[in-house]
């Protein structure tokens, strides 16, 4: 029979049990964090519950971090992708967002860099020799194009980055091809680019000018009848939207 | 207000083990101690709060935080068996020890001899119990235990040598 020294001995080795350390910080939080004012009898009740609730909130948020990195983590990747590869629906997904999303005003300049952006595809599938993709990678230039013409018929104002994004698809356009790519027509653009510019000019004519303006006026003529839109719409640009420069 | 939480703060730190100790060999779970001993906290930094500030100098300030704490867990304890209808009388036959893979913090009890000794120690009636955890294990002097049972010093020796000898008992029949 144990005397009564082990037994006392045996109750204190219960000393042992201990709370879990991240619950005691928690409490304490809890506690001294959210109750500086008069409680009602109502949330007094809830704080009963406010530490366990809140671990199931750190589940619930861990859960959502966890697939948030994941889906961002994939986005991520997405951006290097190219037509034909597994992720590459979901930069255009973004994409497409970042279109919808955009006012009317800024449309077309989005449109433009997104051509922008699919011709560089083609440059690095054909620079990679990659023919598989070639194909819906021409598609893919096309789509975008189109749709870009399409912004451009009635764009607010004729800003520098529309210029600027107009001149940088001729130019990339111009080294595609010398890889050998054949990416089609785009009478569709150049048929919006030759109206706006057509448009433009007719109503700096009907303006008073000055000897220096006419001149560019000039410059924008002969760059628009040899075709070269974009550099017609670059003079455009500072006859008539000045403060874009 | 910031020298009342730093002084709230310093109580918590210090008796937050003992409380939740005391109320876990009460209710034996890991879930609803932890509920009770936050309940237990938070009902005493709203006392705190109230007798301590300057406006209520009237009301009697706490004098013996660790009395009140447990006198609040001692009384949500008789709560939660109350209200739950959970309140047990124990017979001997009721009696059984705990199983630790059915406990997560029996798991951490690693010697057989700590179940046995938890599992009589919760067979025994709530004075009992409450009696030996504070003088054995939170060491409380027996006039300290008297003041909180509201009982004489007398009295509270004849409790928990009366405890004791239950709780040995309690030992051989499980031996046995």
């Amino acid at each position: 029979m144990a005397t009564e020294l082990q037994l006392i001995k045996k109750i204190q080795a219960l000393k042992q049990i201990k709370p879990r350390k991240e619950w005691v910080f928690l409490a304490k939080t809890q506690i001294l964090g959210e109750n500086e004012g008069e409680k009602t009898r109502f949330s007094s009740i809830l704080s009963i519950f406010r530490p366990f609730i809140l671990q199931r909130y750190q589940l619930v948020l861990a859960t959502f971090l966890f697939f948030g990195i994941l889906v961002s983590g994939a986005f991520s990747f997405a951006q290097t992708s190219l037509p034909g590869d597994l992720l590459y629906p979901l930069k255009r997904v973004a994409e497409s967002g970042r279109a919808i999303l955009a006012s009317d005003e800024e449309k077309p300049q989005v449109q433009l860099e997104l051509a922008n952006k699919r011709l560089e595809e083609l440059t690095k599938i054909a620079e990679a020799n990659q023919t598989k993709k070639l194909a819906s990678a021409i598609n893919e230039f096309q789509a975008s194009v189109s749709q870009a013409a399409k912004d451009l018929k009635n764009p607010p104002k004729i800003t520098k980055e529309i210029v600027a994004q107009t001149k940088k698809l001729e130019e990339n356009k111009k080294k595609v091809e010398s890889l050998g790519v054949v990416v089609g027509d785009v009478e569709e653009l150049d048929n919006t680019l030759k109206t706006l510019v057509g448009r433009e000019i007719k109503d700096l004519e009907n303006k008073t000018l000055t000897e220096e303006q006419g001149k560019t006026l000039e410059e924008a003529k002969e760059f628009f009848e040899a075709g070269n839109y974009s550099q017609s719409l670059e003079k455009i640009l500072n006859l008539s939207y000045p403060q874009d420069k | 207000m910031g020298n009342l939480k730093k002084e709230f703060s310093q109580i918590y730190d210090k008796y937050i083990n003992k409380i939740y100790r005391f109320i876990f060999l009460k209710v034996n779970s890991q879930e609803t101690a932890e509920d009770l001993a936050s309940e237990t906290f938070l009902r005493c930094w709203q006392a705190f709060q109230k007798r301590q500030s300057e406006r209520n100098e009237t009301i009697k300030k706490i004098e013996n935080p660790p009395a009140f704490l447990y006198q609040i867990a001692r009384n949500l304890v008789i709560d939660f068996y109350r209200e739950k209808g959970r309140f047990q009388v124990i017979s001997a036959e009721d009696c059984q020890i705990n199983d630790p893979n059915q406990d997560l913090e029996g798991k951490s009890l690693r010697e057989s001899d700590l179940e046995t000794i938890k599992g009589a120690l919760s067979c025994l009636k709530e004075d009992y119990q409450t009696v030996i955890i504070w003088r054995y294990l939170d060491e409380l002097s027996v006039p300290e235990i008297a003041k909180i049972m509201d009982k004489s010093e007398e009295n509270t020796r004849v409790m928990l040598h009366r405890a004791l000898k239950a709780l040995k008992s309690e030992l051989n029949r499980e031996v046995s």
